[in-house]
């Protein structure tokens, strides 16, 4: 089997949240001499893209979603101790959770996921996250970004803050905004470097602020 | 307009298929209650008197016709054994899980169907039920939705995974699910006698935001038409359904429930905002009820002008149903809306919703 045929039964594998297809796929394509740095962005990342995408269309729901980060994760966990050092460069530090107040979790988790998928290194703070613990969290981490996420019009108001103080602190920080009432125009009054509207958005800006 | 009907006969009125003076108003306010009386919103779901209190100063102070209720989208997790933690700190604003008492599969085999009378906050709703009987209210009781208590009890992801993974495990969970509100149904009828309750039922794990119609037909239906048949067998005649957020793809499953149970009882149907109302009135116009579904983040965002204009088009568009209209907002009013912009559902509902 050629390498194009390996990554896409890995994309695939990730579609369809087929654990067991994507372990062996992994495995194929580490004794194919496939760089896994390429088997991860182009067999699992491509497969969480089209996830992301079935998703918008309706084509998906969240049970399905789910068990494609497991057949995602189960890939990964077999390609990682291959990555060399050069091939993933310095991974950006995104700093991501659920504001205070707020419990909705679901889309952060979405959004974790597809940021990891596409290379970046996630420290999730979780839900319901004091905004001092975002503030000590992304000075600590040294992080490029901080990922904030709400999904009430009560609990989003705690954003503004949130940022200023990080920028204070930090303001080679980026920061990013997302959830149900948020816009870009309440990201842009927010302070917030950059808005995404769903998961793959939030890659997209994360990917353009830090060059991830 | 000069009211000729206290809250209680307009809302009689709507239920039982007359004209009321006017439209009455069900404005799905909880937390902005307690932040108008100036207590912790905590309060108001771990205090029952000062609950009560503050649900019913808000009502009389602005002239809406709900009456006092208890319920909480996070219920099921303490009932069944786990552990939440009521919003007294700032910027909280319900209940939330700190424990869920399902992990494993095997957590589920041996998780008992608890006693209602002692389970979770069923004594506080109890109070707060008792205080409404006592100033002849309706008693209003939770018995729903099942997945959103499954959900809740499991952890959401879990529980949504498991749905594909563990499929019998789900309806292992939600057979206990529903054995108990049916338990909570019969504890709370033969307290007060069956014609004094209302039943709530509603949830957002349900919404098309997480699930398919396919998977609500499975995981969903079955459960949620034996709690409703029963509710109804117990003498219940009044069901306050909110299928929150989008659940248009799930509507076919609520009218099929409603035929299958021959349109007994009076539903009170309260969509989220992405539902509109000449759909919901084509599908049970001829029996229901409808509750309006004015955006909630307007409440909080907008000009009291243009929530007004909301509340107007919602009457003029609601107002068509056959089978009676209650304006109301398409899930829990934000605490944090001006409260101005409160007033104008009873201003709209006054101005554009009188009857001669
Ligand atoms: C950092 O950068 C980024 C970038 C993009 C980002 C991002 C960050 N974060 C998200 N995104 C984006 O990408 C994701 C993937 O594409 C997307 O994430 P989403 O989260 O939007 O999408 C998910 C994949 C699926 N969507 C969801 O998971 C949310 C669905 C809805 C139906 C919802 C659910 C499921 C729940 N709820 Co509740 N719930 C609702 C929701 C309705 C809605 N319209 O959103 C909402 C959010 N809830 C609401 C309410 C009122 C409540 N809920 C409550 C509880 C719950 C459950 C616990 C039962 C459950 C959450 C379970 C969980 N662990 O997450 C209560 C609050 C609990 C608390 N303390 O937080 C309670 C207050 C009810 C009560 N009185 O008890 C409403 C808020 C209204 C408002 N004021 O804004 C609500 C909009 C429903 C409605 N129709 O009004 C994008 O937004």
């Amino acid at each position: 089997m050629g390498k194009e045929e390996i990554l896409k039964k890995l994309a695939e594998a990730t579609v369809l949240g087929d654990v067991e297809m994507a372990v062996s796929y992994a495995k194929r394509a580490i004794e194919a001499g496939i760089d896994a740095y390429e088997a991860i962005m182009n067999g699992c990342a491509e497969g969480m893209r089209i996830v992301s995408e079935k998703y918008e269309k309706g084509e998906m729901y969240v049970p399905e979603i789910l068990c494609s980060a497991e057949a995602m994760y189960a890939a990964m966990e077999i390609l990682r101790p291959y990555l060399k050092a050069e091939s993933i460069g310095e991974r950006k530090k995104i700093v991501l959770g659920v504001v205070r107040g707020d419990i909705h979790d679901i889309g952060k988790n979405l959004v974790k996921l597809m940021l990891e998928a596409a290379g970046f290194q996630v420290i999730d703070l979780g839900k319901d996250v004091p905004n001092e613990k975002f503030i000590e969290m992304a000075i600590k981490e040294n992080a490029d970004i901080v990922g904030l996420s709400a999904l009430m019009t009560t609990s989003m108001v705690v954003m503004p803050e949130v940022i200023k103080e990080i920028k204070k602190r930090n303001p080679k920080i980026k920061t990013i905004v997302g959830g149900g009432p948020l816009s870009p125009e309440l990201a842009k009054l927010y302070g917030a470097d950059g808005y995404g509207k769903d998961a793959s958005e939030a890659v997209k800006v994360a990917k353009s602020l830090v060059g991830g | 307009m000069i009211e000729r009907m206290t809250s209680m006969e307009r809302m009689i009125a709507v239920l039982t298929g007359q004209k009321p003076d006017r439209i009455p108003v069900n404005p799905f306010i909880l937390g902005f209650a307690a932040k108008i009386c100036e207590i912790p919103i905590g309060d108001l779901y771990a205090n029952a008197k000062k609950s009560f209190r503050a649900q019913l100063l808000c009502a009389e102070m602005y002239g809406y016709d709900s009456t006092p209720m208890y319920a909480y989208a996070s219920f099921g997790a303490w009932e069944f054994g786990g552990e939440i933690g009521f919003p007294y700190e700032p910027g909280q604003s319900a209940p939330y899980i700190i424990k869920h008492p399902v992990e494993t599969p095997e957590d589920v085999d041996k998780l008992e169907v608890p006693d209602p009378k002692k389970a979770g906050s069923i004594p506080i709703a109890m109070e707060l039920a008792k205080l409404c009987y006592e100033n002849k209210m309706p008693v209003v009781f939770q018995v729903g939705e099942v997945l959103t208590t499954a959900a809740n009890i499991a952890e959401p992801a879990r529980l949504l995974s498991w749905m594909i993974r563990k499929p019998d495990v789900v309806h292992k969970l939600n057979k206990k699910v529903a054995e108990f509100f049916i338990e909570v149904a019969k504890y709370f009828t033969s307290t007060f006698g069956a014609d004094k309750c209302m039943a709530f039922t509603g949830g957002p794990i349900e919404s098309n935001k997480l699930i398919s119609a396919k998977q609500f037909e499975k995981f969903v239906y079955p459960y949620m038409k034996q709690i409703h048949s029963k509710v109804l067998e117990l003498g219940v005649n009044i069901i306050l359904e909110h299928p929150c957020s989008d659940q248009n793809a799930n509507l076919p499953y609520y009218v099929k429930l409603r035929e299958e149970l021959n349109w007994k009882g009076k539903y009170v149907w309260a969509f989220g905002p992405e539902t509109p109302l000449e759909k919901q009135i084509e599908c049970f116009g001829k029996y229901d009820v409808i509750m309006g579904n004015v955006d909630p983040p307007s409440f909080q965002f907008k000009s009291f002008e243009e929530v007004l204009l909301l509340c107007k088009d919602n009457i003029e568009r609601g107002i068509k149903n056959p089978s009676g209209y209650i304006l109301g907002v398409g899930c829990e009013l934000p605490p944090l809306s001006p409260p101005i912009n409160v007033y104008a559902l009873i201003k709209a509902a006054r101005e554009y919703g009188s009857f001669k």
